[in-house]
């Protein structure tokens, strides 16, 4: 089978089934499906009559490749030779799907899509032995980069679905955006209609002079509509309408950095409470304590040793090692600095 | 007189500016005069780009131009460094004995082109046998900055100067446009990207451009951007392609080398291979961001042979979205996204379509370029679907019209905001002046093609006597109102009004007689009930009745036949669309139009998807509403319509707006037309109507000499020191007014302008089909 034969079925008037003859003119649902293996065409009946029965081999004079009924579909382009082309790019680009940001320059990464399009010009064109060395090459290159494969195609995916989602949000800002306005407007003529009984009402019930009234009814409703009118202009922002949904625009992201797993909450800011000075023990010998460690009456309520041996040790070593020149000295520089730019400051007034 | 100050400003600022001005009152004389005294008077002679619309108009502007010259030369008494050229397509310029006899425009383009690219010299210096231009090759022979003498050359003047000197008219103009002081062209050449990035790129930033007969110009940008596929083009694209992979394969045979070289240059960016991209350039390209053209071209496309098999892809992609039988409305990210998943072609290879292909024709050196436009249409598609996510929208529409039964699929590409054409114009020069005639109201203009002015000002009108008469009918003489609102127009009794008004009118108007209507639709009805009711045997006794139609050459003639009947004294009625040809392009003079009837409010067809599109992005970008859009649009129409019969100031005519819901929307016309219209005559029934008419036109009668115009609407030069002087004391007065009441003058501004919004609403219910 050579694709440049079948680059030339280009009429769309060529409605009839080359295996069973039937026309467009006689079967109206006719339906035309093709298998990947081959890209021969036939009607959905043929397909049914031949391949309901198990794998047979295709009907085509001189082809005779065995298809199977599953693998049958219904062709997107008139074209089948890009069909083809189409399907094999789908093979490669599963494989050879490299992002730009992967690349140190703009100049490899053209050069690797070049390459990737001259091994799909192979797979398509090219002779029986160009097909197998691209073959080749396209496993050989799977084998090797399992790992990237799969993390390329779940960036593309997330990004297919962050732009589809950014649609959607879209459409339905727009929608509401419409929504308001008819509201505002029903409200505005509901207004003008109110202002306008009211007026009437007035004609009738009092006895004033009613060019008076008309007109100043005919005021109200110009500066009710242009207060309205105001304030949907205010409403509207500056940058020409279409708010982002902000946490959805992460364009400019490089790498996806895995958020950093959450510390749990430190009350004393990372303030290291560990005894330096000292090593605390579990026991210490102390002749009036001895006899609290096993009675029960108190320590039934609660108490516990180790916490006041550790209170009284903190207490007795706390302040050590503390100077109070060096902790004051540094703070009360920057003290007067401020002071002297306040008088600096002032002087400039 | 006194706009001048307020230019002044804009071109010293540096800024934009808004103008209107009465139309047919030396609009573009005092324009050109201003701005060449400007010129002139400061030493840097900032350049000025004049844009016109028509080829007739440009032909006025450079003869005021020429007159405006003479005069200077007489009152200096000497001559200035001047030069002053116009532009138009190769098709009116061309001199080639057999190139010129082409018929369209187009072919004229690509056989000039195939005489005098760039690799046909070539050829010929190496030796070979290749048809040249020697109108085109005598060029090379002169000093490249001084291809014609200093003066002011009109079109006429610069092919009599070409056919004697043996120079091609065309690229003489467009060689010499970096050397000349003032260029008259058409917009195109400045908006349209494809034109504008081959001829325009050369002018410097301090240019001074003006649009004149601007009120079209959102139109304008629009369509330079929008593109419209069907499947015949598709297919012609199809085999343009095959053409090109025929031709690539030769190539590799005969001549490898080049596709080698081409491939060397395309490896470091697109700018690099273009160092040829000047006139001979074989195909025009789309507005890209010039960081596009610095990068290279991406590798998937890199190779010849690629790249076609790209584009067929990408065509066959589009056929098939093309057998889709339902309407599509997507846009390009949507679309973008939809090829992507079924024909892996990135958006980025796609941005670069159009300059791609470019650079392969060159290299292939092909000459039957035409035979490649649908593919070109097509890559500009591509780049322009990839360039903008927003502002643009792909329509496809399967069948003509909704009872269509045989799919005819288009796929419109259109461009919704006029700002992006016209934005480049904006960024690179610092004074731009938009003008017409009818430019109301004007601040809709700045919002819709993004921009901010520092003048915005609206002319009226000084005349010596009352020279138009403008009048609102909105009822028939029964008193049934008239409208082409879409519930009422085919009731006959509003249809026999109208005929009535007709009727009328060409009775009492002496010679010509324009009337327009909304549409083809609605005037094809309206006539053959007219027929029917015998009204047009009636208009028949006092004059000739033509009709505009689609076609171009059948309205000709009958303009032809109208002006003949004018002016052997039969007279006679031109019925014609408010849309159409006649209302943009054609003046009515004098006795070739001493009325003009608008026959309802000539508002769009609504139910067009593409329309209904731009209202929303109106909406949603602009904060332009609906209503506030389709009635300033068709105000402007109707605007335009009566702009037609005043053409200058000892002209007369009557300007009768037949609708009633012209009575609220009136303070949509350009304020010259508004002033003018009396208090006692917006609300008339027919009968009032032909009597203020026969009025005016019993006054229109006496005489009227040039001198009862001086000190009113034309001054001399006393007039104008003393108006100078009564100006000062005027503005240091109100300085000083205004400076005491300050707070109150704040507070009247709020109530003003809003008078229509109101209506709009109620307006909108019967909006016409
Ligand atoms: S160079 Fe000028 S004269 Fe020659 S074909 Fe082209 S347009 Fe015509
Ligand atoms: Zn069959
Ligand atoms: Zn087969």
């Amino acid at each position: 089978m050579s694709p440049k034969s079948i680059a030339l079925v280009d009429n769309p008037m060529d409605d009839m089934c080359p295996i069973c003859k039937s026309t467009r003119y006689l079967n109206k649902g006719i339906k035309f499906l093709i298998n990947p293996e081959c890209y021969h065409r036939m009607c959905s009946t043929c397909v049914d009559r031949i391949f309901t029965a198990g794998p047979a081999s295709c009907p085509v004079p001189l082809c005779g490749k065995t298809l199977r009924k599953r693998g049958f579909k219904p062709a997107f382009f008139a074209d089948l030779g890009i069909e083809r082309e189409v399907d094999i790019r789908k093979r490669v680009g599963q494989v050879f799907n490299r992002r730009q940001e992967e690349f140190e320059t703009l100049l490899d990464y053209n050069d690797y899509l070049q390459d990737t399009e001259d091994l799909i010009f192979d797979l398509v064109n090219g002779m029986a032995k160009e097909k197998l060395q691209a073959e080749e090459k396209l496993k050989a290159y799977r084998a090797m980069n399992l790992q990237e494969i799969e993390d390329n195609k779940r960036a593309g995916l997330e990004e297919a679905d962050y732009e589809r989602r950014k649609e959607t949000a879209e459409k339905e800002a727009a929608r509401q955006r419409r929504l308001k306005l008819i509201r505002e407007q029903e409200e505005g003529k509901m207004d003008v209609e109110k202002s306008r009984r009211d007026m009437l009402e007035r004609l009738a019930n009092t006895d004033e002079d009613p060019t008076a009234i008309t007109r100043q009814a005919q005021k109200v409703i110009l500066k009710k509509s242009s207060a309205r009118r105001n304030l949907t202009d205010s409403s509207s922002d500056p940058n020409g309408g279409l708010p982002l949904d902000s946490s959805l625009s992460i364009r400019g992201l490089k790498k996806k950095v895995a958020p950093i797993a959450e510390e749990a909450y430190d009350p004393f800011g990372g303030i290291n409470l560990t005894p330096t000075r000292y090593v605390l023990n579990d026991e210490y010998e102390n002749e009036w304590l001895n006899g609290i460690k096993t009675d029960t009456r108190i320590l039934a309520g609660g108490y516990s040793l180790p916490e006041y041996y550790a209170r009284t040790m903190f207490e007795a070593f706390s302040g050590l090692g503390v100077f109070i020149n060096d902790e004051v000295g540094p703070k009360a520089k920057p003290e007067v600095r401020i002071k002297k730019e306040v008088e600096i400051d002032d002087d400039v007034f | 007189m006194c706009n001048s100050r307020l230019e002044t400003e804009t071109l010293d600022a540096g800024g934009h500016c808004v103008l209107e001005m009465p139309s047919g009152t030396g609009k573009t004389v005092s324009l050109l005069s201003l701005i060449i005294a400007y010129q002139q008077y400061y030493p840097e002679h900032r350049k000025l780009i004049y844009c016109s619309r028509t080829m007739s108009e440009i032909e006025k502007a450079l003869a005021e131009l020429k007159a405006l010259m003479r005069y200077r030369e007489d009152q200096l008494g000497r001559t200035e460094e001047f030069r002053g050229l116009g532009l138009t397509s190769r098709k009116n310029l061309c001199l080639h004995p057999s190139v010129k006899r082409e018929k369209s425009g187009a072919v004229v383009d690509a056989r000039c082109r195939s005489l005098t690219a760039g690799f046909v010299k070539e050829k010929k210096e190496r030796g070979e046998d290749v048809p040249v231009c020697i109108y085109h090759d005598n060029l090379d022979l002169l000093e490249p900055h001084n291809l014609i003498p200093n003066g002011v050359w009109t079109l006429d003047g610069i092919m009599r100067y070409g056919e004697e000197h043996k120079q091609c008219p065309y690229f003489t103009s467009r060689r010499m446009m970096s050397f000349c002081n003032v260029i008259i062209y058409s917009y195109h050449y400045l908006l349209d990207p494809k034109i504008a990035e081959r001829v325009s790129k050369e002018l410097s930033k301090d240019c001074i451009v003006v649009f004149d007969e601007a009120h079209n110009i959102d139109n304008v940008c629009i369509e330079s951007l929008s593109t419209d596929i069907t499947e015949d083009s598709l297919r012609k694209a199809t085999r343009g392609a095959q053409n090109l992979e025929n031709r690539i394969s030769e190539m590799k045979d005969t001549d490898a080398d080049k596709l080698k070289n081409e491939y060397a240059k395309l490896v470091e960016g697109l700018r690099g291979a273009d160092e040829a991209r000047e006139e001979d350039a074989f195909m025009s390209n789309p507005a890209l961001p010039d960081d596009l053209l610095k990068e290279a071209v991406p590798g998937n496309i890199r190779r010849a042979e690629h790249f076609v098999a790209f584009l067929k892809r990408f065509v066959e992609y589009l056929k098939t979205r093309m057998k889709v039988r339902q309407v599509i409305s997507e846009t390009p990210p949507s679309f973008l996204a939809h090829l992507k998943e079924h024909t892996y072609i990135e958006k980025k290879p796609l941005r670069f379509c159009a300059e791609r292909l470019t650079s392969l024709v060159r290299t292939l050196e092909l000459t039957s370029i035409e035979d490649y436009q649908p593919l070109q249409e097509v890559a500009t598609f591509a780049t322009l679907v990839a360039t903008y996510e927003k502002g643009f929208l792909l329509i496809l529409e399967p069948y003509e019209s909704d009872a269509a039964e045989v799919p005819n699929p288009v796929l419109h590409f259109t461009c919704l905001d006029a700002a992006i054409a016209i934005k480049p114009v904006f960024d690179r020069f610092s004074s731009v002046i938009i003008t017409s005639g009818t430019i109301s109201p004007l601040e809709m203009y700045p919002k819709m093609l993004g921009f901010t002015t520092v003048v915005q000002e609206s002319y009226s009108m000084s005349l010596g006597r009352r020279s138009f008469l403008p009048i609102i009918v909105t009822r028939g003489s029964d008193q049934v109102p008239v409208s082409s609102g879409f519930q009422v127009r085919n009731e006959p009794s509003v249809v026999r009004n109208y005929g009535n008004l007709l009727t009328e009118f060409s009775k009492l108007t002496p010679d010509g007689m324009v009337v327009f209507f909304p549409s083809y639709l609605y005037m094809e009805s309206i006539i053959s009930m007219w027929q029917g009711m015998g009204i047009l045997d009636e208009v028949w006794k006092y004059k000739l009745i033509l009709v505009e139609t689609p076609d171009a050459q059948e309205t000709s003639l009958a303009l032809e036949t109208y002006r003949t009947a004018c002016c052997n004294g039969r007279g006679a009625v031109l019925l014609c669309v408010a849309r159409g040809k006649v209302s943009e392009g054609i003046d009515f003079d004098h006795q070739y139009g001493r009325t003009v009837l608008c026959i309802g409010v000539p508002f769009q067809y609504t139910e067009s998807r593409i329309l209904k599109a731009r209202l929303e992005f109106l909406r949603e970008t602009y904060r332009i509403r609906e209503n506030d859009f389709l009635s300033f649009d068709a105000m402007r129409h109707a605007a335009q319509c009566l702009g037609r019969v005043l053409r200058g100031k000892d002209d007369y005519g009557i300007m009768v707006l037949a609708d009633k819901r012209f009575l609220k929307k009136r303070t949509q016309l350009p304020k010259w037309i508004n002033q003018a219209i009396l208090d006692s005559e917006i609300n008339l029934s027919t009968d009032m109507a032909v009597g203020s008419a026969k009025k005016f036109l019993r006054n229109m009668a006496q005489p009227f000499k040039q001198s009862d115009q001086e000190g009113v609407s034309t001054w001399s030069l006393k007039d104008l020191e003393k108006f100078k002087e009564s100006q000062d004391e005027e503005n240091i007065r109100a300085l000083r007014e205004a400076q005491m009441q300050g707070s109150e003058v704040q507070n009247g501004n709020g109530e003003r302008g809003d008078e229509y919004d109101v209506e709009a609403e109620a307006e909108m219910m019967q909006l016409d089909h």
